[in-house]
């Protein structure tokens, strides 16, 4: 009775626990978002986080990025393009080449990318100012560390998820003309129509709206899992790992409520 | 007062390469919305075309309208008439409308592979263009909803055929030749090849109509020439000469005269057979309906002009040829 | 826009500064933050600071590569530039570990004459015999 009691209470002190960390995850990007909108927000130093940020997290991978992101959506269209082939169904190729690469393979790959780069380095970096006590010094000079360093790094990091996934996107529909098509510009007109097709106003709402959430996600979760790391430093590598395990499963969440929303 | 050296000592150009980014960014999603409103005919002029269905299954918005394999409009909007009918209204851009006359045709197809289509088809284009905001009936023609019609038109023909073949057994077995060709036409195979069928359909028919025909020309010649032989026949049996005499030569005669009869209705096989490659034909167009639907019966009346003249024939010839009675009469 | 000021700024060991920025920045950012001045006109500010203290040879250097002296300087010019109405420095002996910190101390605060309104100093007792009566 005595054990079954306290195997009880331990499952619902790690259920309020867990329900209580994505409690405050929500309530910290709420303000995130609503300090995003606060033009008060934006002065001098906060301006070159958010530049920092977004140096740090798009200008920096850009080439590597592209060129990995090219290769991939090309083998990936090439594929799709000959079994189409192969199956008599040509005529739907560049349809299901574009869905399959630029609605959903390449945003989740970007945010897979920033995710595993910026997102680990800010997780660590937010762990370490908490467990340094560089917040309280912050705040003690009069800088609010939410409005200085972590709404900056939310709005930069969804601004670099969104330009990754943007000109990723744009590469992979050039590429998949050139495999369907070839090198030739008199095919234009049928690529515009099944690019027509592809971005209805709901498709195109939708990779707006998931390219941003992935943003948005894979930035505030780090840093919500440094913060929440207690002040001593051999939790920093825990802090980390929460981090990034939410992360990867708020990724994965979005990515299939996007896709039941646009397939169902 | 004295001034820091060097401004931004982490990070050479940040302001720069980031605003690069972000404007690169900005005018190709920019760049990219307005492609795409482009290519969804957003900045194109376009006239109203409205069909009128009793069943729209299979019709979704953003489908195309397509003339002779080009999409030349898109579904806009559906909805439901008074009277339970459905109202497609399609976008036609205005320097495609030009491929729309008062005289064209609208048909909905459902294929087995694939989506539900939307063709125009526009015989005459001297026709007067059709205007903004037209309404026109829907002709729906599903492939596999009409493969039954088909059938039944298939079934008509054949008992046509059977009517000619009431008395002979070679015929028969034609007929059973056809049975096999419906046999087939019902199996997978048989349908599947009928909804991805090729385009020289029109040309074969014609071909073995033509067949037919001079098979026809040689028949009478036939017949014809059964006439001599009967007035030759007349000759011996009522003239001078002994008929009893004759008899023997004359059945040795109509023997032959029989053996060409048989050699006319392998012929005429030919001609089912020719029919059968016709009935492969029709089950080649039925992707095509309304060209199937017209060719079938162009073929139907053919065909049945045929048989009447094949019949008429056999007429004559049973009404010209009195011994045929006779000879089975004496026989046992 | 300038907030209101807080009570007292506190030079601590336990109030390190950001890491990931030099020296310079750490003291630029309070006004670039809390009066939104551009970048040069902060970084120059605290330059000026800096240059008063002879110190502008640490000025782009990070935490972990300044000495201690270079790490109190930034923590209380980082102090001195907000401008509250008292600086507390908290306990010198731990800011300033192999320094004669008293009389530097005051020589620090000497040639800071003017930037700042009210400057204590907490220590323990037991250290009193080190500072000059006053």
């Amino acid at each position: 009775m005595h054990t079954a009691l306290r195997f009880l209470t331990r499952i619902g002190g790690g259920a309020l626990g867990w329900l209580q960390a994505w409690g405050r995850l929500l309530t910290f990007g709420a303000r995130a978002l609503v300090e995003t909108f606060t033009p008060a927000v934006y002065n001098s130093a906060t301006r070159s986080v958010v530049l920092k940020q977004i140096y740090f997290t798009a200008w920096q991978i850009l080439p590597g990025f592209l060129l990995f992101a090219a290769l991939l959506s090309y083998v990936i269209i090439q594929i799709v393009v000959t079994t189409a082939r192969d199956f008599g169904l040509s005529e739907f190729a560049l349809e299901v080449s574009v869905r399959v690469v630029v609605l959903e393979t390449l945003p989740l790959l970007t945010v897979l990318f920033v995710a595993l780069r910026s997102g680990a380095a800010i997780n660590t970096e937010v762990a370490l100012m908490n467990i340094n006590n560089e917040i309280r010094a912050l705040e003690d000079v009069g800088v609010d560390p939410m409005r200085f360093e972590f709404t900056p790094r939310v709005i930069g990091g969804a601004i670099s998820v969104y330009a990754l996934t943007l000109l990723s996107c744009i590469l992979a529909l050039i590429l998949a003309y050139i495999a369907v098509y070839g090198f030739q510009p008199w095919s234009l007109s049928d690529f515009s129509r099944v690019i027509a097709k592809i971005f209805t106003p709901t498709a195109f709402l939708t990779l707006t709206v998931k390219s941003l959430l992935f943003g948005l996600a894979v930035t505030l979760i780090p840093i919500r899992a440094g913060l929440e790391a207690p002040r001593m430093l051999f939790f920093a590598p825990i802090a980390v790992l929460r981090g990034m395990v939410r992360l990867f499963f708020v990724i994965m969440f979005i990515e299939v409520a996007s896709l039941a929303l646009v397939y169902m | 007062m004295e001034r820091a050296p060097v401004r931004a000592p982490l990070i050479k150009n940040l302001e720069l390469k980031v605003g690069l980014l972000l404007a690169t960014t900005g005018v190709l999603a920019l760049a990219f919305i307005v492609y795409v409103l482009y290519a969804r005919g957003t900045f194109q002029p376009t006239q109203d075309l409205i069909l009128l269905a009793n069943n729209a299954e299979g019709v979704t918005i953003g489908m195309p309208l397509t003339f002779s394999g080009f999409p030349i409009g898109q579904v806009k909007r559906l909805d439901l008439t008074e009277d339970g009918r459905v109202r497609i209204h399609i976008a036609v851009p205005e320097k495609d409308a030009r491929w729309l006359r008062t005289s064209s045709q609208f048909t909905l197809e459902k294929g087995l592979v694939g989506g539900a289509r939307i063709r125009a088809f526009s015989a005459v284009l001297s026709d007067p263009p059709l205007p903004d905001g037209a309404e026109r009936e829907l002709i729906t023609g599903d492939a596999t909803e009409d493969i039954p019609v088909i059938m039944a038109r298939v079934k008509a023909i054949l008992s046509n055929v059977e009517a000619m073949t009431a008395a002979d057994s070679s015929i028969n077995r034609a007929l059973a030749h056809v049975d096999t060709v419906t046999g087939r036409m019902t199996g997978d195979y048989g349908v599947l090849e009928g909804v991805l069928g090729g385009p020289d359909k029109a040309r074969k028919v014609v071909e073995a109509l033509d067949r037919a025909n001079t098979l026809l020309t040689s028949l009478n010649g036939i017949s014809l020439r059964v006439d001599q032989t009967l007035a030759k026949a007349d000759q011996r049996v009522f003239g001078s000469g002994g008929v009893m005499d004759q008899t023997d030569r004359s059945l040795a005669q109509v023997n032959a005269i029989l053996t060409e009869v048989r050699e006319s209705l392998k012929r005429a096989d030919a001609i089912l057979l020719a029919a059968q490659g016709a009935a492969d034909n029709v089950n080649a167009i039925t992707a095509d309906v309304k060209g199937a639907t017209t060719d079938l019966t162009i073929l139907r009346v053919e065909v049945d002009d045929s048989i009447r003249k094949v019949n008429h024939l056999i007429n004559e010839i049973n009404r010209k040829w009195p011994f045929r009675r006779d000879v089975e009469l004496k026989l046992p | 826009m300038i907030e209101s000021q807080p009570e007292a700024a506190l030079v601590s060991v336990e109030l390190p500064l950001r890491a990931n920025l030099s020296v310079l920045e750490n003291i630029a950012i309070v006004p670039q933050y809390r009066q939104n001045l551009s970048y040069d006109v902060a970084a120059d500010q605290a330059w000026a600071l800096l240059a008063r203290l002879n110190q502008t040879d640490c000025a782009f250097k990070r935490d972990p590569s300044l000495n201690c002296v270079e790490r109190f300087v930034a923590k209380l010019l980082r102090a001195v530039i907000l401008q509250p109405p008292i600086i507390l420095i908290d306990r010198p002996a731990m800011l300033l570990p192999d320094v004669h910190y008293p009389p530097f101390l005051a020589a620090t605060l000497q040639a800071l004459e003017g930037e700042y309104e009210d400057c204590r100093i907490l220590d323990y007792a037991w250290n009193a015999p080190l500072y000059a009566p006053r």
